[in-house]
């Protein structure tokens, strides 16, 4: 599981992560995660190259959501596969982070 | 019908390294019966997902306890897959009953991170049942074969 950054306009940190979210997964990109949480105000969780998600992954992505929200800050999750969508909805984590399939509107919803 | 493979058991340590060696054997399991990816997908989820539950809560931690994970494939073109501890008493079909009502609306800062992998082996899986074991747990996950 790799992570990196990329800044975007309107203040928005776009974070893209590549690979199998299982529970190694998650432990390679946890600290990462938990930093950007703490000093992003709009974090936008590419999830496109995203093969696999478990529940310690839905962790990296909940615990850090929770953080960003807390400091007023919003969080999107773009263009996760279908099963890995199925996952998030089948956690309830599509009700309360917004899941968008393409970039423009995920921007739209964080800005 | 017992599956024709080499592949139909593995025996496992309690430890979190060994799903990489569950993650490659699921893999071949699934290979060989011509699974979909999606289908492949979600064995592999609900395979991963109980025994990293197995590993965490049941044996806390600790190294040196068996997990064995066994494959049959049936006529009636099913994948059954059984996995055997000697933790402690643990049922998810009655922990799942306790968990909070999925269709109840929710707020990011009221969603425990904790407790999906239950709710995704009951979403993933065609079915599930557990048998307490005179020794420990039975969990049985069963899912349609192409």
């Amino acid at each position: 599981m790799t992570i990196s950054t990329e800044p975007m306009d309107g203040d928005i940190t776009r974070v893209l992560l590549d690979g199998r979210l299982d529970i190694q997964g998650a432990a390679a990109i946890d600290l990462r995660m938990n930093v950007l949480a703490g000093s992003s105000k709009f974090l936008l969780i590419d999830l496109t190259n995203v093969s696999f998600l478990g529940s310690m992954g839905l962790r990296s992505i909940i615990i850090p959501a929770q953080a960003v929200r807390r400091r007023g800050g919003k969080v999107a999750l773009l263009r996760p596969t279908q099963m890995v969508e199925e996952v998030l909805k089948a956690s309830n984590v599509d009700q309360i982070i917004p899941i968008f399939h393409d970039l423009d509107s995920a921007v739209g919803a964080l800005c | 019908m017992l599956m024709d493979s080499p592949h139909d058991r593995l025996e496992l340590d309690s430890q979190l390294t060994e799903l990489i060696r569950l993650r490659s054997w699921i893999d071949l399991v699934t290979n060989h019966l011509d699974f979909a990816e999606e289908d492949r997908f979600a064995v592999q989820l609900c395979v991963e997902e109980a025994v990293a539950n197995i590993i965490l809560h049941g044996y806390r931690s600790e190294a040196g306890h068996p997990i064995i994970v066994r494959t049959c494939a049936s006529a009636e073109r099913t994948l059954t897959i059984t996995i055997d501890d000697q933790a402690p008493p643990f049922s998810p079909i009655e922990h799942h009953s306790h968990l909070p009502n999925d269709m109840k609306p929710l707020s990011l800062e009221s969603i425990t991170p904790g407790g999906n992998g239950i709710r995704l082996l009951h979403g993933f899986s065609g079915s599930l049942s557990y048998e307490r074991l005179a020794d420990g747990n039975r969990l049985i996950m069963a899912f349609p074969a192409p």
